[in-house]
């Protein structure tokens, strides 16, 4: 798009460098509505450094002095470290095999000939329409009984609760009808001819995917990508059900550890959620750069 | 090549792992559920089959009728909200070079947020005596209860909620036009502005035909993500005070994991999935998906 | 199109069979457990807990954690703990998950009333009275009373750990300087806070946003026109006879003294307005002790306390522990729970948490919080103790209901004899059967 203004601009050279007034105001906009996004973050930061009486006295002053109390206090007691590391598995593992077995699917689905392809699309697609909390506790027993039955047959060591396995199994397939129903898209806008050329210089149907097909799917696979690590990285209710081992927790798990009985330590909470949110940010800001990149470079070739 | 596009086998290979994964992981529990649906059956008790009861019981609860309004309300608003202004940022945001790029992470940065942490911080900021109460009180201003009050059809936390929500996910929404605008040939524009069009008149005739298909795609996303719209909720309100800003999926939460109830709980789930179900088809026939070339 | 049907309708079909038939075992509570031994021999017990041991400032918990490091410490090599936490929105969510996976823990934390007869009745909780037996045990307790309500059909499925009162605790500085004497009687109570707040001062701070802390107050109210739960419970009594609609209009008198922003503050920014003095009186369970002293240590002098006026009786909840009928390792898990009842252990409940010790123990009263002895005189002059309300009725779902009818009498200007009415009918359709 970029680089298409311009050119749109080179067009015409007398709107070149010039600022209009329309721009002006859409600048002025934008910057009110970024500090609206921006402004409760640095808030929380702020509140982060404060003591839990300060938090009620003047939630809104600076702080009187800056202590890294809470951060501490956060990081070493809720155990944030192994939790951002869990989550990283969790979601990297299901990204990637969802990313896979997903656009496999969505090429079979729009590329490959056969009579169920229409039905398959359909099946996959009311996936898109299953709220998580319906399977919760069928997939939770099912897990259950597997476990146990694998341990009555020897295998101590098998288990399918309690681990991120069964963490990893829901996220994946819950990413599964996104991805086909984007996929499936960028599969059948490319041209016919892509395939008819590969073929006839006697690409197999695997080179053609995994050669052809899915680097120039790259676009949507950064869009699906980023829209499933996110849902699967912030996920909380299958992750608390699930998971009961402190060390296996997720990190949106461990932000709520700071709610107890008949109060909450808010200070501590609000210094774990920066924890969890400022690598969230910076890595953002990284993938996102990649991101426009690839829908500029991606957009169709055809 | 049609041979090769036919071969059963490379069939099996492409489907076979999505197919069994989704079968098993999704499916499988969902018409579990759907038994459940006619079962009486807490955790700790076996499933004991009692017909229709469960939906019975449904048509008498209060609370589920509240519910299927805040949800109701949230898919008008969430779908006509984020369609207008997603579209709105993305066509401000197509219309300037220099800071593009930040405005865009800017605008979707609270995407990549928790929402159960957000909503946390939201509920902070709306509470009644600090936050933004506290800010109004300086310049003299009694301020609401934006997360208590229960007054009018509408009653304002759900609207504090729906803003939160469209505050946090329009993002999304933005990022599928971009993607989509970005798709079209630039020769298709330059063309149009050859032939005289303003860019105004470009967008109305050219890009936002070629969108059409992304609306659809993300007024279902939409909608379907206001039917289950459950993390703010829970953290913003719990669906208090007194069940007020209750939605369809904290109430299945409340019946299912706080009461025990898994049966009801399922009832109301097979509900929320024809909802859904029913939502998505009329979106999809009334936005008509048609192909473009671009 | 049609083979499409055909195939569609052989794959559900094939699917609800496969479905229907697997779900017919799902009853099959796989018996007891195998005993998990760990490297260096000791037998694995798990302990389930809804606060994290690691994470927490509540003094309650941090007890909890050393009696189990304690245990961990004496038992070396015999039996080894691990306690399993959860927050407390997710735990009984938790523990129900875990137990249908028949992987229920050896000792769970449970309240009294429906929560505990939920694990009762389906036999997951075990009797212990066997163990209580042993050795003297049972007769550390301070009387046979305190197990009322974890008794049925007169076997004890749970031993609880310590109690505490719900009580109105009050800034003395505030009322000294209004002129107001601490009420004994609802009019006195309802003429101290017009005092106070002739005064300048908000009488009292409390939370309508988290349900059960005006529910506790609307139960005290309730004990005082003379709600009588069982014959509600059983249908020989109508929540339609005037005692509940009294009730809230008191409740209705008493509000007019709330802070302002009752209806949205938590309980948490309810009871920071009471220790950051901005209200005189909070209606708060004793455990509020510790959060209190904890957040503003110069606020202890300047606290007193005072029994609900015009109620005899003083309500009381205790946390108690169950063991899993399915345990691995049951006389493992006794032992842990008589650690929870050691000298030690309650000692420490009184000296530095503040609750009310279950048992015999002498403990140094110089160094338990000041209001921890105003919470003792409160509970000895009472007449007796009864539950939460909440808790006290048939199930947890009819508890929440109260506490929301009552929350909407404040909130929504629901009249109070709709608000009975409303009760009625939930407890015919759903109690009475």
């Amino acid at each position: 798009m970029s680089s298409s203004k311009n050119e749109v601009a080179a067009l015409d050279p007398s709107s070149k460098k010039k600022v209009t007034p329309i721009q002006v105001l859409i600048y002025v906009f934008l910057s009110v509505i970024a500090i609206t996004y921006l402004l409760p973050l640095l808030w929380v930061f702020n509140v982060s450094f404060k003591s839990k009486w300060e938090i009620f006295s003047a939630p809104f002053s600076l702080p009187k002095e800056i202590t890294f109390g809470n951060y501490t206090f956060a990081w070493n007691k809720a155990h944030l470290g192994q939790a951002t590391l869990n989550s990283f598995i969790v979601c990297v593992v299901a990204l990637i095999l969802g990313m896979l077995i997903g656009s496999m699917a969505a090429f079979g689905i729009s590329r490959l000939k056969w009579k169920g392809s229409k039905l398959a699309m359909t099946y996959f697609l009311t996936g898109m329409m299953i709220p998580i909390h319906c399977v919760l506790i069928p997939l939770f027993t099912r897990f259950a009984k597997i476990t146990q039955f694998m341990n009555d047959q020897g295998f101590e060591n098998f288990h399918l609760t309690n681990s991120l396995t069964s963490l990893v199994l829901p996220y994946l397939t819950f990413s599964l009808p996104i991805t086909i129903f984007i996929m499936e898209g960028f599969f059948s806008s490319m041209p016919n001819e892509l395939i008819e050329c590969a073929c006839m210089e006697g690409a197999n149907i695997f080179q053609i995917f995994f050669k052809i097909c899915l680097p120039l799917g790259r676009t949507g696979l950064f869009v699906t990508g980023l829209m499933t690590f996110i849902g699967n990285w912030n996920e909380l209710l299958l992750a608390m059900v699930f998971i009961s081992d402190e060390t296996k927790k997720t990190l949106p798990v461990s932000l709520s550890k700071f709610v107890g009985p008949y109060n909450t330590n808010y200070t501590q909470m609000f210094a774990a959620i920066m924890i969890a949110v400022i690598p969230t940010i910076i890595v953002y800001c990284a993938f996102s750069n990649k991101i426009v990149d690839g829908l500029t470079a991606g957009a169709v070739k055809g | 090549m049609d041979k090769m596009l036919r071969n059963k086998k490379a069939i099996a290979f492409f489907m076979l792992p999505a197919f069994l994964l989704f079968t098993l992981v999704l499916f499988v529990p969902i018409v579990q559920s759907v038994y459940y649906s006619f079962c009486e059956y807490s955790v700790l008790k076996p499933p004991k089959y009692i017909g229709l009861d469960n939906y019975k019981a449904i048509l008498s609860d209060k609370t589920f009728v509240i519910a299927l309004k805040n949800s109701m309300f949230f898919l008008v608003f969430s779908c006509v909200s984020q369609l207008i202004l997603g579209l709105f940022y993305a066509a401000l945001l197509t219309n300037i070079e220099k800071g593009r790029n930040l405005f865009k992470n800017i605008i979707y940065l609270p995407c990549v947020l928790s929402s159960a942490a957000l909503g946390l911080l939201w509920m902070f900021i709306f509470s009644p005596q600090l936050g933004i109460n506290q800010l109004l009180e300086k310049i003299g201003i009694e301020g609401p209860m934006w997360l208590s009050d229960t007054k009018g059809a509408i009653i304002l936390p759900m609207w504090v909620i729906a803003f939160v929500a469209l505050w946090q996910y329009v993002g999304q929404s933005m990022m599928l036009y971009m993607a989509q605008i970005s798709g079209i040939s630039k020769s298709l524009m330059e063309a149009s502005y050859i032939d005289g069009c303003t860019k105004p008149m470009t967008f109305r005739y050219v890009t936002l035909p070629l969108i059409k298909p992304m609306v659809a795609t993300a007024m279902s996303l939409n909608a379907i993500g206001s039917l289950k719209f459950f993390d703010l909720i829970f953290n913003m309100t719990e669906g208090g005070p007194n069940h007020k800003t209750e939605v369809l999926a904290t109430h299945l939460y409340q019946q299912g994991f706080k009461y025990s109830k898994y049966g009801y709980a399922s009832a109301i789930g097979v509900v929320l999935l024809i909802l859904c179900l029913a939502v998505t088809l009329f979106i999809n026939k009334v936005v008509k998906t048609e192909q473009y070339e671009m | 199109m049609k083979k499409r049907k055909i195939l569609a309708t052989i794959v559900s079909a094939a699917m609800l069979t496969t479905v229907f038939a697997s779900c017919g075992n799902t009853d099959g509570k796989s018996g007891t457990k195998k005993a998990k031994t760990n490297d260096d021999g000791s037998q694995e017990i798990t302990w389930m807990f809804w606060d994290d041991l690691n994470a927490t400032e509540d003094l309650i918990s941090l007890g909890y954690k050393q009696t189990i490091d304690k245990f961990n410490e004496d038992y070396k090599g015999t039996y080894h703990v691990t306690p399993i936490t959860t927050n407390l929105e997710e735990y009984y969510n938790n523990l129900n998950a875990k137990i249908a996976a028949g992987d229920a823990p050896d000792v769970f934390i449970v309240s009294p009333g429906p929560q505990l007869t939920d694990y009762v009745e389906p036999g997951v909780a075990a009797p212990l009275d066997d163990y209580l037996a042993k050795d003297g045990w049972k007769d550390t307790f301070t009387s046979d009373a305190v197990f009322t309500q974890q008794t049925y059909d007169g076997k004890i499925y749970a031993v609880p750990l310590n109690t505490a009162a719900a009580c109105c605790f009050y800034n003395t500085e505030m009322f000294e300087k209004a002129g107001a004497k601490v009420p004994t009687t609802w009019e006195e109570m309802l003429d101290a806070c017009a005092k106070l707040q002739d005064a300048g001062y908000t009488p009292i701070t409390i939370s309508a946003n988290t349900a059960w802390c005006l529910s506790m107050v609307a139960g005290y109210l309730c004990e005082a026109e003379g709600v009588d739960l069982a014959a509600l419970a059983d249908g020989s009594a109508s929540w339609e006879d005037g005692k509940l609609e009294n009730a809230c209009n008191k409740l209705l008198d008493l509000s007019k003294y709330f802070q302002k922003t009752a209806g949205g503050d938590t309980n948490d920014v309810a009871t920071a307005n009471f220790y950051n003095e901005q209200a005189a009186i909070l209606i708060q369970g004793s455990w509020a002790i510790g959060q209190i002293n904890g957040a503003n240590p110069d606020f202890e002098s300047k606290c007193g306390v005072f029994a609900f006026p015009g109620v005899d009786r003083v309500i009381a909840k205790s946390d108690s522990l169950c063991m899993s009928s399915t345990s691995a390792c049951p006389d493992g898990a006794a032992a842990l729970i008589k650690y929870f009842t050691d000298d030690d252990a309650q000692k420490y409940t009184a000296e530095k948490g503040g609750k009310i010790p279950v048992t015999k123990v002498e403990y140094d009263a110089s160094v338990a919080p000041k209001q921890l002895a105003y919470v003792m005189d409160v509970f000895s002059s009472a007449k007796g103790t009864f539950g939460f309300y909440n808790e006290s009725m048939p199930t947890t779902e009819t508890g929440s209901h109260f506490d929301d009818t009552m929350v909407s009498v404040i909130l929504d200007g629901v009249a109070p004899a709709d608000a009975a009415k409303d009760m009625e009918e939930f407890y015919a359709a759903n109690c009475r059967k």
